[in-house]
């Protein structure tokens, strides 16, 4: 008996085909988990389900009555609820408000009837055992709450098919925890759930089904009883992944980069730190430590109101990203849609810009940046069309090897990386690992932050441990682990003196 | 489908350089006005005459040299609300000082530009260390500026037509081409700026995304200063060439224009959101309504619904040049 089904859905984007005849059905009450690469067509499926895309052929049935989703509204007059990876909320909203946002209860005269908008939510919230007040202002919400509202939001009007995208990204594990819980609820009262995700451990533990897409095409769906991890990577890159090798090679090369007693209050309050040339240090902390505040100040973007950094000897003297970018430091920030990509420029300028501000060029040389950026795209084997089309045409993989190679453009003798593999799939993610140690190979001090602390343990020399905006600790290849790596990262901080 | 596309031919590239549906929409009006406008057998065609088309080219250009700036604001993410204003105290600086002052005519138009970098200064100010909306910090300057220019003249024109030759031609070109010459100048010299220099990519950059523009080193303080004087220096050009050309300085000149300015570059493909935009296309915005207020007046009625029809028009063409723009990409 057909719950949500999807039949033979094309969708092409210009000259890219994000879907290419993908047929796949839930069956009602179950957890279907959803996965594969970025790129792989996920995002494009779940917009054309949510009626925001339309297909160029194939459609959707909901218990065999074929939908056609014209947009956003009805897909959740027909029960399907979703939640989005980047919460679409309002800030200056309050809970209740953003739970009713374009389906506000109105009566007589177009007057809102905010009491009763604010009493079921208070229903909804209890129901999801959150303990949240639904006057309480958006913005004051962390993004664990914020994603809980908006399982609210879909719960608010009988949701029978709930979609989740990437749900679990921007949450610690105490809050996914949480969210699991809750899934594992709603699953028993008969809720369907799609479930998009690339964490495999996450999809094992909650679904009863796993289908993988791969390159816009239907792949196969696997009963999550017969099928195991690795069988699903395969699946998913197509390809068997060479087992992952730690290279703990202790560098002993010249110091590269120094940095001492470095703060800028609130966030960053006492660091200091060495890293030599070849070397791999990862910084693990959580959320709000202060890593990326760390890794911003040195690199100019925000003034240190104490201490020094100091690359290859020389001291640098507080002259911002220009004068970082000139000592040869570089800076992989943590959100590459806001922080480093430009969306109105082609590829070239993208990748050329980085170097051009370092080496203060007056005129753009087209031919020569046009070689210079298809080398880049070559050597980082980025999937584009071409250097003169805008980064939008790319997938978040391929996206965000672009905001690598535009710092490697100068040579980095510094390479500063903010969660480099941030909502990256497998497949992109070896590869930016490799384009990391090659780097190192090659003589750069680089330094990892990410909260993925697998990837830090794999990847670093070194691992320092920041809480509150201080460096806690430091441990070495062979003395660190998650046991290890936790208990500094949550050990009450020791104030400098 | 599927396969990519060998290469196009000529039109269809031609059709993808950002300004062809710009300048496609001013062929259209010019020939939709040439034969609406087409007078009985015999008689003189009141729009299609070379001397018309000196006259709109000579009115269009005070719109279009600020235009150019305006544009340069609007591709780096701002906006900005003092041309006019500026407009008009180049105007009468250069006049008061030329008619009044006993200067000399070289001096007083220096003066009169200076106009244009004391405004951007003010702006550029407000902008970056009051950290005020460039909407508002220009809409104070664009106050500020047009008062000064009523308390010098205290409600005094200055008349500069009688102390200038007759049938003049400065540097060997006849009055009435220079305000077109140094518009093609301008245009053209931008143009080459935002695309060859690191200035032009680094004002794209910062239009499209600030935030990415910074982490890449951009000097936002810097590529906002210059876009702020850019702009008021235009616009200062503007008025010096409309004192010189139309003989008078005056502090209610270029009333409104501000708007004129903005809609030109906008019609011209520049983006409010920022990061998209054309000098070229600017200049062309500017012809456009310099063509149709010229028409307009030479249809009897007409002039009521002058103000009405632009309006309309800027609505039309931004919506077909999003059609455009969407077919074509």
């Amino acid at each position: 008996m057909p719950g949500l089904e999807f039949h033979d859905i094309h969708k092409s984007f210009g000259a890219v085909r994000a879907l290419r005849g993908v047929s796949l059905s839930v069956l009602p009450g179950e957890t279907h988990a959803l996965i594969g690469e970025n790129g792989a067509g996920k995002s494009t499926l779940l917009k054309i389900l949510a009626g925001v895309v339309t297909p160029d052929a194939g459609d959707i049935a909901l218990d065999d009555h074929r939908l056609s989703l014209k947009g956003p509204r009805e897909a959740l007059v027909h029960g399907i609820g979703m939640v989005y990876q980047e919460s679409l909320m309002f800030p200056n909203l309050t809970v209740s408000g953003n739970i009713f946002a374009g389906r506000e209860l109105i009566g007589r005269g177009g007057v809102l009837r905010e009491r009763e908008m604010r009493s079921r939510t208070r229903d909804l919230l209890a129901r999801l055992h959150l303990a949240l007040a639904p006057e309480a202002p958006m913005e004051h919400l962390s993004a664990a709450h914020a994603q809980l509202v908006q399982v609210a939001r879909a719960l608010a009007f009988d949701c029978r098919v709930l979609v989740l995208d990437e749900p679990t990204t921007a949450l610690t594990l105490a809050e996914a925890e949480h969210l699991f819980r809750i899934l594992g609820d709603l699953r028993s009262r008969g809720v369907t759930i799609l479930y998009v995700s690339h964490r495999i451990p996450e999809v094992f533990r909650l679904c009863d089904r796993i289908t993988v897409l791969r390159d816009g095409q239907y792949v196969g769906t696997y009963d999550r009883a017969a099928v195991a991890h690795d069988d699903i990577v395969r699946a998913m890159v197509g390809r068997d992944l060479p087992p992952r090798t730690i290279e703990h090679a202790a560098a002993d090369g010249d110091v590269v980069l120094e940095v001492r007693g470095l703060a800028r209050p609130p966030a960053l309050a006492d660091a200091s730190l060495t890293v030599r040339r070849g070397e791999i240090v990862g910084i693990f902390g959580l959320v709000g430590s202060g890593r990326s505040e760390l890794l911003e100040t040195i690199f100019g973007l925000r003034r240190a109101t104490r201490g020094e950094v100091i690359v290859s000897g020389r001291r640098l003297r507080g002259g911002g990203v220009i004068e970082a970018a000139r000592a040869g430091i570089a800076l992989v920030p943590e959100d590459r849609q806001r922080q480093a990509l430009l969306f109105n420029l082609t590829l070239r300028h993208n990748l050329v810009l980085p170097r051009a501000v370092a080496e203060r060029t007056m005129v753009v040389r087209a031919p020569e940046e046009r070689r210079f950026s298809s080398g880049l795209l070559q050597a980082l084997r980025i999937k584009a069309p071409g250097v003169e089309t805008t980064p939008d045409q790319l997938s978040g993989g391929n996206q965000q090897k672009v905001v690598l190679a535009r710092w490697l453009g100068i040579e980095p003798r510094v390479f500063l990386l903010d969660e480099p593999t941030k909502g990256v799939d497998i497949g992109a993610k070896d590869e930016i690992h490799a384009i990391i140690r090659q780097k190192a190979a090659a003589g750069a001090a680089c330094v990892v932050v990410s909260s993925d602390l697998p990837e830090v343990l794999a990847m670093a020399h070194r691992v320092v441990v920041m809480r509150e905006g201080v460096i806690q600790g430091e441990l070495a290849a062979d003395a660190a682990n998650e046991e290890s790596v936790m208990r500094l990262a949550t050990a009450p901080v020791r104030r400098a003196s | 489908m599927g396969v990519r596309a060998p290469r196009a031919p000529v039109l269809r590239r031609l059709w993808r350089v950002r300004e062809a549906s710009t300048l496609a929409i001013l062929l259209l009006e010019i020939v939709f006005f040439g034969w609406y406008l087409w007078p009985e057998y015999g008689t003189y065609h009141p729009f299609l005459n070379s001397a018309n088309a000196l006259l709109v080219l000579k009115y269009s250009s005070i719109y279009g040299i600020a235009a150019i700036g305006a544009a340069i604001v609007i591709i780096s993410g701002g906006i900005d609300l003092s041309p006019g204003a500026v407009i008009a105290l180049a105007s009468v600086v250069t006049g008061g000082l030329f008619v009044e002052g006993g200067w000399g005519l070289g001096p007083s138009v220096v003066a009169g530009l200076l106009v244009g970098v004391a405004s951007g200064l003010l702006v550029s100010l407000l902008v970056i260390a009051v950290q005020l909306p460039p909407f508002i910090a220009t809409l104070g300057a664009m106050g500020i500026v047009r008062g000064v220019g009523f308390v010098v003249t205290e409600g005094r024109y200055y008349d500069l037509s009688r102390l200038l030759p007759r049938a003049w031609h400065p540097f060997g070109i006849p009055l009435d081409w220079w305000p077109p010459t140094v518009m093609i100048t301008l245009a053209l010299v931008f143009h080459v700026a935002m695309h060859k220099l690191q200035w032009g990519r680094a004002v794209y950059a910062t239009g499209g995304n600030e935030t990415a523009a910074l982490f890449s080193g951009i000097s936002l303080p810097r590529i906002k200063t210059s876009v702020y004087l850019i702009s008021a220096v235009l616009a200062a050009v503007s008025g010096v060439v409309l004192a010189l050309v139309q003989g008078q300085g005056k502090a209610d000149l270029a009333m409104g224009y501000e708007l004129d300015i903005i809609a030109s570059a906008v019609v011209g493909g520049a983006s409010l959101s920022g990061g998209r935009g054309s000098v070229i296309g600017a200049v062309l915005g500017a012809l456009i309504f310099g063509v149709l207020r010229n028409a307009l007046a030479q249809i009897p009625g007409a002039t009521f619904y002058d103000r009405m029809i632009v309006g309309m028009v800027v609505i039309v063409i931004v919506v077909m040049d999003q059609i455009l723009v969407k077919r074509g990409a």
